[in-house]
């Protein structure tokens, strides 16, 4: 009884707070999709289920670490792990062997319902990106679409590709006057107070690949920029730095 | 032991009734480049097990002058020289065999430039040719570094060097990597010209797969499907019968845009499925599978994703899951390809968009598109055919094909799951990209008219269905019973 107490007094101190770790993801198998957790300081936590592209969760990978940042969230364990909302997750780009954790299904780990079955499926997850910005008044004024990226990587996500094309079809419909492209790289702060700092170069490239995509999506004249220095880290908010912003004025 | 007896002899006696039924009508033929025959707008092959369909949904076709069919460069070939109707308008290894024995290794098919090993080989001798003869691919020789369209090279993120080269060309001081041209030689299949309005649609400005610009359509501006060849090195029908003309039939003129429009609109309007089995029938009947046969390809619209619940990538079985042995056979088999969840793992361009690694989806989690089973995005998957360790080749002593190996560059993004060192017998996407993701990606094929065109697999290293699903089964770690097998087979013979 004195554990179990200990047990949740450390749960509610833990309560909200932010988690940033890498490690090896963990796969555990349910009688539906796989979960996906990771082990920091002796503690499992719940990153995510297995979803689709357009999901905003994007699951680690065995073969790879994965540099979790995430919130500790109020509620029961899922699949044996507390859960992190929001949270994020950057897959490691190097190739390591020994992140192969694949666990059975057991009884009483269960993951959330999931929103699709086994085949593909030409129904749109329910919540997802598109379901959520379907129904929203025009824009109209300056506006700034925001890019945001895994740590250390310039791969456009399903979600990157939806703010692009959006900005594209913006600056034209309003034929803007000018389109600033603004490409940066991040610091993320650890919770043992590591600090990673992402690769030079990576401003340029993200804000070169964002710029080719405008210009190939009919946008002529566009003002591009990069920062080299990488943003500073604040342990709360580093994934929202790790981006691209278009600002399109009319 | 009667009733055993009576079930054999009823067997046998309904293969002789089908068998004579088709006689006079089905047949196997090749089509010589300038023969001009007619082609009928309904035609069928004998093919495995049963026939095939080919629908020229325009009419009858007139091949005397029809540039499809007649030679337009300098060594004797046609584009029916390489696709053929009998062969589901590919070619099979049992036709090429065929053929070196007809024409004593004559026929243009075995020209030397790339129906042969390496072009600087003695021609005459069945041996230079053993891979067209034994797995049905031809030579494809590509520039390394790729060029851009304005003929300035590419950057490239790999080094590539030959460390086994069965055929010689790739260390050939005329053909090979460090001659003055440098060239590098894969071996592949050729690829359906049919049901490519499927082939053809789905283009997005950006590629899902990628994050990058689709190639566009020189002519239109458009994004195209970059689903089209095994590497989507040709952005478009017209694009790849120019290069195939100047390649493939080594021709010193190009063609004229007339001679490549009627080409282009050929093969925009031929249709390709199993339109009977041995046992099972015809395939495509009322009430039947609605996704079976040619007829079928015709009507349906092209660039649907497959619904796993309402509407699947080959539509529903369920009238077929009766008591005919065959019928239900192919019908469980339809239900494996949608619903047989297995551990989808190490696929770069799956697991690697996004998706996670592993995954606990079926078949038709890539093989997504309604009526061929391509994958809807441009499709460039590797799967692990050509990539150590889950290659097809036994080893790579014994490899059949050129063994390269790919070094990345450190400030690259390394292979997903092979790291930055890969062994390959063909870099696939990469030769054209020159990106180290992409090394061993292959433009995933469509899955129709396949009884009439084996060997199978990009590299020709499936004899057979069996082989192909014995390949899965490995790579995958899917378990599947002798009676799953048999069913897939039977699901995808029928396509």
């Amino acid at each position: 009884m004195r554990g179990f107490g200990l047990f949740l007094l450390g749960a509610i101190v833990a309560l909200g707070q932010q988690r940033n770790f890498v490690s090896c993801p963990i796969v555990r198998d349910t009688k539906t999709v796989p979960c996906f957790l990771a082990e920091y300081e002796g503690e499992t936590y719940y990153l995510g289920i297995q979803q689709d592209i357009t999901s905003d969760f994007h699951p680690p990978q065995l073969k790879h670490e994965v540099l979790v940042e995430g919130r500790v969230a109020p509620g029961p364990r899922v699949c044996g792990g507390i859960p992190l909302q929001p949270v994020s997750i950057s897959v490691l780009k190097e190739v390591n062997l020994a992140c192969s954790t694949l666990l059975p299904a057991e009884p009483g780990l269960d993951a959330p319902p999931a929103p699709r079955g086994p085949g593909p499926s030409s129904r749109r997850p329910e919540g997802g990106s598109e379901a959520r910005s379907a129904p929203r008044e025009p824009l109209t004024g300056q506006q700034e679409f925001t890019v945001l990226y895994s740590f250390n990587d310039d791969y456009l996500e399903y979600g990157g590709n939806q703010v692009v094309t959006e900005a594209a079809a913006y600056a034209k419909r309003i034929g803007a006057s000018n389109v600033k492209v603004s490409g940066y790289r991040a610091t993320s702060v650890l919770s043992n107070g590591d600090r990673l700092i992402e690769k030079a170069g990576l401003a340029e490239k993200r804000v070169q690949n964002i710029a080719t995509l405008l210009r190939g999506l009919g946008l002529s004249s566009l003002t591009v920029e990069s920062k080299k220095e990488a943003e500073p880290g604040d342990g709360q908010t580093d994934p929202s730095r790790r981006r691209v912003t278009i600002v399109v004025t009319p | 032991m009667r009733r055993l007896f009576l079930l054999v002899f009823l067997s046998i006696g309904s293969v002789l009734l089908l068998s004579a039924q088709y006689q006079d009508r089905f047949k196997i033929t090749w089509i010589e480049p300038g023969s001009g025959a007619t082609l009928p707008e309904f035609d069928a092959f004998d093919s495995t097990d049963g026939t095939i369909g080919v629908l020229n949904a325009s009419g009858p076709i007139n091949t005397e002058g029809h540039p499809f069919f007649t030679a337009l460069g300098t060594n004797g070939r046609a584009c029916v020289n390489c696709h053929q109707p009998t062969y589901g308008m590919s070619v099979s290894t049992s036709g090429l065999i065929e053929r070196w024995r007809t024409t004593d290794g004559k026929d243009p098919v075995f020209a030397g430039f790339d129906g042969s090993n390496c072009p600087g080989l003695p021609q005459e001798k069945e041996n230079s040719h053993s891979l067209l003869l034994r797995r049905g691919l031809f030579r494809i020789p590509l520039s390394w570094p790729p060029k851009n369209a304005d003929g300035s090279p590419k950057p490239v993120e790999f080094t590539i060097e030959v460390v086994r080269d069965p055929t010689g060309c790739n260390t050939s001081p005329q053909y090979g990597l460090k001659s003055a041209d440098p060239t590098i030689s894969v071996y592949r299949r050729p690829r359906p010209v049919a049901n490519l309005k499927y082939v053809l649609s789905g283009g997005r400005s950006i590629v899902l797969k990628t994050g990058m610009l689709a190639d566009v359509d020189p002519e239109t501006g458009n994004p195209v499907s970059m689903n089209l060849m095994t590497d989507a090195r040709e952005p478009s029908l017209k694009t790849q019968a120019v290069s195939a003309i100047m390649g493939h039939e080594q021709a010193q003129v190009a063609p004229s845009s007339p001679q490549i429009q009627k080409i282009v609109e050929y093969e925009s309007q031929v249709y390709v499925a199993q339109q009977a089995h041995i046992f099972g029938g015809p395939l495509a009947e009322a009430g039947g599978p609605p996704g079976l046969g040619v007829a079928a390809l015709r009507d349906h619209r092209a660039g649907v994703l497959g619904d796993n619940e309402s509407d699947p990538v080959f539509g529903l079985f369920s009238a077929w899951k009766g008591n005919d042995y065959y019928r239900a056979s192919v019908a469980r088999g339809a239900d494996i390809f949608m619903f047989r969840q297995f551990w989808l793992r190490d696929a770069a361009h799956i697991n690697s968009i996004g998706l996670g690694n592993p995954l606990k989806r079926t078949c038709a989690t890539c093989h997504n598109a309604q009526m061929t089973g391509q994958d809807l995005s441009a499709g460039w998957v590797d799967v692990g055919t050509t990539n150590y360790p889950t290659w097809t080749e036994p080893s790579a002593e014994s490899s059949e094909l050129p063994v390269f190996k790919i070094t990345c560059n450190r400030d690259a993004d390394p292979h997903p799951y092979l790291g930055r060192v890969i062994y390959t017998t063909d870099p696939g996407r990469a030769l054209i990209s020159g990106r180290c993701v992409d090394v061993g990606s292959i433009v995933m094929q469509q899955l129709r008219g396949l009884a009439a065109r084996a060997p199978y697999f990009a590299n020709g290293s499936a004899k057979t269905l069996r082989e192909v699903v014995d390949f899965y089964d490995r790579r995958f770690d899917m378990k599947l019973a002798d009676q799953e097998k048999e069913d897939l087979i039977n699901f995808l013979g029928a396509l």
